[in-house]
């Protein structure tokens, strides 16, 4: 993977920077001119509902789409789509990875990969809490263990920006609760994560930031503070400056 | 949890994605279902190529002549692994199409291309799980040649490894069009459809196409069916050899080229225009290298030693003009019996049909009918015979040489053997799908023990 610069990790500068990515399915335009930008160890939530095309954004963003327009920097250089790759992981939604084999099988496969120490690999598992079905296959797990091992896959690698679409999706509260927790406690150690989310509750409470989305459009992108400035919405809710400015 | 140090992408280690790819392709239903369903068709036509042979030698315990012409390579060998390409080109597909055709469906080919490989590494740990799995598809075929061996049956290991490579070499060649189905299509079904079409068309092209001339004989020959023919005659020819390699590493390319989601429709489309021209170009060279070892213990596609030695110092051209019709069985008979052994033998030979269908039909115009034309040098003759027994004397005559003496003990002794395998029936109807589906069992069960649930692990 391609390091960010020892000193941008000591303090939040731009580290990865998008613009005027624009993806077209036939005439429709799905992702529209998006530019933004994200800093070492930031939580930025990509937030819309469903079909304002956020993972078309993401995927586009990792270099999993062919996007018609638009350049992604890294540290200020142009990274182009074959070595998006070096720099970020992306975790899609909905996806069950290798079904047939047991939890613990996936885990071992990306540790082994990325070269980790059984130690780090352990350590993973305890913190997304996937001990008690490792020994169950894939397909049978719930969905809320399913994205658990997404999560834990993620975490495994060693990329500087984790992107993930919809990380609470199956979760309770309690879990997702313990989910921003972790991703959380990754973000105070530099890591930096991009997450599409369509719950608005759960994005104000896990993300830094805010990308605003709707019909493959920026609506809108800052702190809660910023967007509500914006809104001119003093107080409101993310639910209320989304409402207000799409 | 991080790691603090950087990662390398060309430092990623291979063990796991071969691993990883050998798991999957055990753990699915695929490859076990077709185990089980080729024992009983392997078993079938072992035992009935086994019985057949057991009658003829019954025959031949009076004549040494009958003796000699029992081969096991075509009595035995070649009809049971015969069921074994039946089942490589109508089962196989569907192995060869899980190792990416499953990940594509369940979006974890979205994970897979993320990782620290390079397509092309991807595609070649998913080709050496194809290999993988023909290995131990090939399981009850191999053991039908054991049952043959302890029945006293006679291997000769030259023309057995041969037959078993041509196998491989085809079963790499269907691994590879279905891994190639499964990187442009988006489903497994769809995959299949299109791995099918090549597999069972060439198979039908085969048959439809046999015995013709001109274009129909070029069509018939792109037949995937064909690439066994030289294997199965006791040949290993460098040609067909590297075209088939040829084919794989193309396919392979191809695959490379389209797999990775990202890269434009239009984009692979130009890149796969190289990787199809040098397939082509590497096919086209091969079809004109003629070397080929004849590794039959009866030396089928060769003539006597002495002749064969004589006739390598014949350096002058030699056209034959063969008055048949292609589909004519005459003309068989004389292009194995003869074009095919020159063909081998000598260094500058070139044969020229001018035979038609309508004389083959019997019109009374043409008398030449039949006649084939040898011309060394400025001499020239006729002959009507298919037989090398009169073909190499008219041809010494021509080249001015006294044939060579016939060397005594070169003559193949036969290896009869009457004998039945009714009773390795139960191996392959009873035995050996127990074992499978014991080994199936065993690859899919529960990790023992997990390591990663010790105490004090830190990131």
């Amino acid at each position: 993977m391609i390091p960010a610069d020892a000193a941008a990790r000591d303090k939040p500068c731009e580290l990865l920077r998008v613009e005027n990515l624009t993806k077209r399915y036939g005439r429709e335009m799905a992702v529209a001119h998006v530019s933004f930008s994200v800093a070492t160890g930031e939580i930025l939530g990509i937030v819309g509902p469903n079909g304002a095309g956020k993972t078309t954004l993401l995927e586009a963003l990792v270099g999993l789409l062919a996007a018609e327009q638009g350049a992604v920097f890294w540290c200020g250089e142009e990274l182009p789509p074959p070595r998006r790759k070096e720099a970020l992981f992306y975790l899609p939604d909905g996806v069950r990875p290798y079904q047939d084999r047991f939890a613990i099988d996936a885990m071992t496969f990306f540790a082994r990969v990325y070269k980790r120490t059984q130690a780090q690999a352990a350590a993973t598992v305890t913190a997304v809490g996937l001990t008690p079905v490792l020994g169950k296959r894939v397909h049978a797990l719930s969905k809320g263990y399913n994205r658990r091992l997404l999560l834990g896959l993620g975490l495994l690698t060693p990329h500087d920006v984790l992107v993930m679409d919809e990380p609470f999706d199956g979760f309770d509260i309690r879990q997702t609760r313990t989910i921003i927790d972790l991703i959380r406690q990754e973000a105070a150690r530099g890591r930096t994560f991009i997450l599409a989310i369509h719950q608005l509750a759960d994005a104000e409470r896990v993300c830094d930031r805010f990308l605003l989305l709707a019909g493959g459009k920026v609506r809108g992108i800052g702190t809660l503070g910023e967007l509500r400035a914006k809104a001119a919405l003093t107080g409101g809710s993310l639910e209320d400056i989304f409402l207000a400015l799409t | 949890m991080r790691s603090p140090e950087p990662y390398l992408a060309r430092e990623a280690p291979l063990t796991p994605l071969l691993a990883k790819e050998l798991a999957e392709i055990v753990c699915g239903r695929a490859l076990w279902t077709m185990l089980l369903l080729v024992c009983p068709l392997i078993g079938y036509s072992f035992v009935q190529a086994v019985s057949l042979y057991g009658e003829a030698s019954a025959s031949a315990r009076q004549s040494p002549v009958l003796a000699a012409s029992l081969s096991p390579l075509d009595g035995v060998l070649v009809p049971t692994f015969g069921a074994f390409y039946v089942a490589v080109t109508l089962l196989f597909p569907f192995v060869a199409i899980r190792v990416l055709g499953q990940e594509k469906e369940s979006g974890a080919l979205r994970l897979l291309i993320q990782l620290p490989y390079r397509s092309s590494t991807l595609i070649l740990a998913k080709l050496a799980a194809v290999l993988a799995a023909w290995i131990l598809a090939s399981i009850p075929a191999l053991s039908a040649l054991a049952i043959w061996a302890m029945m006293g049956g006679h291997l000769a290991a030259s023309e057995t490894v041969n037959l078993l490579f041509g196998h491989l070499l085809y079963g790499l060649l269907v691994g590879a069009i279905a891994l190639f189905a499964a990187t442009i299509a988006d489903s497994s079904a769809t995959s299949a459809i299109i791995a099918l079409a090549v597999t069972i068309g060439s198979w039908v092209l085969d048959f439809t196409l046999a015995g013709h001339s001109g274009v129909a004989a070029f069509v018939a020959q792109l037949s995937l069916t064909q690439a066994l023919r030289p294997f199965e005659q006791g040949l290993f020819s460098a040609g067909p050899v590297l075209g088939i390699i040829g084919a794989i590493a193309g396919l392979s390319a191809l695959a490379s080229v389209w797999l990775p989601p990202g890269t434009p429709t239009q984009t692979k489309c130009m890149r796969s225009v190289p990787c199809v021209l040098a397939v082509l170009l590497a096919l086209g060279m091969t079809t004109q290298i003629k070397q080929s070892v004849d590794v039959t213990q009866d030396r089928r596609n060769s003539f006597p030693a002495a002749d064969q030695r004589l006739l390598a110092t014949l350096r002058l051209p030699l056209v034959i003009k063969v008055n048949l019709a292609p589909e004519d069985p005459r003309y068989a008979d004389l292009q194995r019996n003869v074009l095919a052994k020159l063909d081998r033998a000598m260094p500058n030979v070139s044969i020229i049909v001018i035979g038609s269908h309508r004389d083959a039909a019997g019109q009374p115009a043409n008398d030449a009918y039949g006649e084939i034309e040898y011309s060394y040098g400025a001499r020239s003759d006729v002959s009507r015979s298919t037989s090398p027994r009169e073909v190499l004397p008219l041809l010494y005559a021509l080249a001015g040489m006294q044939p060579p003496a016939s060397a005594p003990g070169d003559e193949y002794p036969g290896y009869p053997l009457v004998a039945t395998a009714d009773a390795a029936l139960f191996w392959f109807v009873g035995g050996l799908p127990l074992l499978i589906a014991g080994a199936w069992w065993w690859s899919r069960r529960p990790p023992a023990k997990s390591p990663f649930t010790c105490r004090g692990a830190q990131s």
